[in-house]
């Protein structure tokens, strides 16, 4: 079969396959196994979480057929009462049951006159469950379903489950490249997976030449940007809107090169600013104060360049951020570290970043065999504590 | 019931009567234990000090054989978002008490780990569900907890345990597994634990793996053997002037033992007595090591901060102004 995107091509077809949303897959197994305990759920989330494949793999995985309607479709009254209505009052055809699935239901606008009020009909006489997916829950046309809905949340995935991802499918699609590559892709994809597939497939069908000017391009502004910052004194609050990298990405960026052009006090004080940068990006994220930004943008161009007393003219040779890389290495190499800590946290009323803390002084009391036993570790978790 | 091999499973105390240390706790939470009702409960104190187990034993206590249909346990530092508020604590505090008993229990380990936002969830799930459920918060800091839900709980403030306390575990321990301890053996297992308890039997368990008579040394060389080493090695590099060794090693050691920076900063904080500057310096470092433990708190990106701060070790080992 031909599928036109690696998003749909690799869309997942069990429980199994969907990765990293392990809550959410529990919920709706639960959601389903209740049913008509609550008669609809509703899925949120930002873009390429896995909404629409949750809703689908449940659908496959408990063989039920799907009634499916989404953004592309009218939803008004009208169509909704001649569509959805009897498909949830009649009996399925061919199968036990089925799943009515309202895609995209916060794009339920304007021109669907009173689709959300004919949904909440159709949720107190549906006979079948009904999904919905949507980014923001919270607005305030959906609150009539809110409250007669359970509501999963399914969170931007991290950083190394999407790097897996992207590597999983490229080998699969015999696209050989280098480790940074993915990990680049899925910094930019800050979370969403169809947007990392996608990426990954242009590179794919793209001409390696074009690739590695593209590359080029970004490295040649992200240095462009370096060098001012750091050769330079002035206040450069303009200067990020040069590049396509996000201001999280510039940050990595001079992270990683602040020790290869700055000495003694100006790196002290050039660190200084970025940990000021850091403290106000972290008011964000926590209380979402987004006027904060301005804060952030401030410390990390005007605080880096003016952190030295004189402009500097000698050339430095800037390298790319490695951290973010090492760290998801490091991840796949301790995966077996981070079960066994699962299954012994568990037991002993301890959390599992703790047991990860003092790993190597329970490591002899791992090795056990009783212990060992008591805890079902896998094959691959005693392998890896014998190494 | 089948017998546990892990030791601080084993030796977990499931009465009042056989915990040590946090006498006076236990003679407030008792009694009202005795009386079937109890407030929610806030322990706060640090890590193995008995605030897990005396959550079990009240309501093995209060639920007798029934206490495992009414009770749940969840880690905070493990699932800190508002997820776990809204799904499992909810999902659990809103249905009744099964089994004739009047209220369930939900204990919830770490609690300072929460994101605000679920903290927020939580008071909420307090407030609407305290008819039929009581929550026992644990956490290290209490501070970290927003005002409305320490203002809900009855709080205890659980201490490091003395050397009398886990020398009395680890005799106890010695004496059921046919251990033989020299004397300085306790010395050395409380020194290591630093009044930890779980943090002592692991200790002991880790070296009776390796032999049944222990002393000292195979003590300290057990624990050592399991401290984050390598930090002196990040602090040397920072001194001599190489930050970017100083760093990838930092990297490194965080990495390969998995500790977080707050660890990291407890380490660095006890390493810079040890070194060879001029004791004003010394002072000046601490105060820089306490303010990125701050910082941390504060900002989004623990390795940032501190490379703030191996920057200002690089200042004091040219005997510069810091």
């Amino acid at each position: 079969m031909h599928h036109a995107s690696y998003a749909e091509k690799y869309r997942p077809a069990a429980y199994a396959d969907i990765i990293g949303q392990e809550t959410a897959v529990e919920e709706v197994k639960r959601f389903l196994k209740e049913f008509p305990k609550r008669k609809g759920l509703i899925l949120h989330g930002p873009a390429g979480t896995g909404k629409t494949s949750l809703a689908l793999a449940a659908a496959k995985e408990s063989n039920y057929e799907i009634l499916e309607l989404n953004a592309s479709d009218l939803r008004n009254r009208a169509k909704l009462e001649q569509i959805v209505k009897p498909a949830a009052e009649q009996k399925s055809l061919f199968k036990k049951g089925k799943i009515l699935l309202m895609d995209e239901v916060d794009g339920v606008t304007g021109t669907d006159i009173g689709g959300v009020p004919e949904l909440v009909r159709i949720l107190g006489t549906t006979k079948y469950p009904m999904i919905m997916t949507c980014n923001d829950v919270w607005q305030s046309k959906l609150s009539p379903l809110r409250s007669k809905c359970k509501m999963v949340e399914m969170k931007a995935l991290p950083l190394s489950t999407i790097i897996t991802i992207l590597r999983d499918v490229a080998q699969k699609e015999n696209l050989d490249k280098e480790i940074s590559f993915f990990s680049q892709l899925a910094i930019k994809s800050q979370g969403d997976l169809r947007a990392a597939l996608n990426d990954l497939q242009s590179h794919f069908h793209e001409d390696s030449v074009v690739d590695v000017t593209e590359k080029r391009d970004v490295e040649q502004s992200i240095f462009n940007i370096l060098r001012k910052l750091f050769k330079e004194r002035g206040d450069f609050l303009g200067l990020f809107d040069t590049t396509k990298l996000s201001l999280d990405e510039i940050f990595l960026w001079i992270e990683e090169n602040i020790p290869r052009e700055y000495r003694n006090e100006a790196l002290a004080r050039a660190y200084y600013a970025l940990g000021n940068a850091d403290v106000f990006r972290g008011r964000i994220y926590k209380d979402q104060s987004w006027r904060f930004l301005i804060y952030q943008n401030i410390f990390q161009s005007a605080g880096i360049s003016y952190a030295k007393k004189v402009p500097v003219q000698n050339f430095t040779k800037y390298e790319a951020p490695k951290r973010i890389l090492k760290i998801w290495l490091n991840n796949q190499k301790t995966m077996q570290k981070k079960t066994i800590a699962k299954k012994y946290a568990r037991m002993v009323h301890c959390s599992m970043k703790r047991t990860m803390r003092d790993f190597d002084l329970l490591r002899p009391v791992f090795k056990k065999e009783s212990v060992q036993k008591q805890l079902k570790f896998s094959p691959e978790e005693i392998e890896f504590l014998a190494k | 019931m089948t017998q546990t091999e892990i030791w601080t499973e084993k030796y977990r105390p499931t009465k009042f009567e056989n915990v040590v240390g946090q006498h006076e706790i236990i003679k407030r939470i008792k009694s009202l234990v005795q009386a079937m009702n109890i407030p929610h409960f806030m322990f706060a104190g640090p890590a193995g000090t008995g605030k897990s187990t005396l959550a079990l034993i009240i309501v093995k206590e209060l639920f007798g054989e029934h206490w495992k249909e009414n009770y749940i346990e969840l880690n905070a530092s493990d699932e800190r978002g508002i997820d776990v508020i809204r799904q499992k604590v909810k999902d659990f505090a809103r249905t009744k008490a099964l089994k004739n008993v009047p209220f369930k229990v939900i204990f919830l380990d770490e609690a300072d780990a929460l994101t605000r936002e679920a903290q927020q969830a939580l008071r909420r799930t307090m407030e609407n569900y305290t008819n039929t459920c009581r929550f026992i918060l644990s956490c290290n800091y209490s501070t970290k907890l927003i005002e409305p839900i320490q203002s809900r709980c009855v709080m205890f403030r659980f201490k490091l345990l003395e050397k009398k306390d886990i020398s009395e575990v680890m005799k106890k321990i010695s004496e059921k597994e046919n251990l033989k301890l020299t004397p300085d053996a306790f010395d050395a297992i409380y020194e290591a634990s630093e009044g930890d308890c779980r943090r002592a039997i692991n200790l002991i368990q880790a070296t009776a793996a390796i032999s049944m008579d222990i002393n000292s040394d195979m003590i300290s060389m057990i624990s050592a053997s399991a401290k984050p080493a390598g930090i002196k090695v990040v602090l040397d590099y920072a001194l001599a002037g190489d930050f970017i060794n100083a760093r990838d090693k930092l990297l490194d050691v965080m990495l390969r033992e998995s500790v977080s920076g707050s660890d990291v900063i407890k380490a660095i904080q006890k390493e810079i007595w040890t070194l060879q500057i001029e004791p004003e310096i010394k002072v000046r470092l601490t105060e820089k090591t306490g303010e990125t433990e701050f910082r941390m708190i504060e900002g989004s990106d623990e390795f940032v901060q501190l490379q703030a701060l191996l920057a200002s070790f690089v200042l004091a080992g040219q005997g510069k102004a810091i």
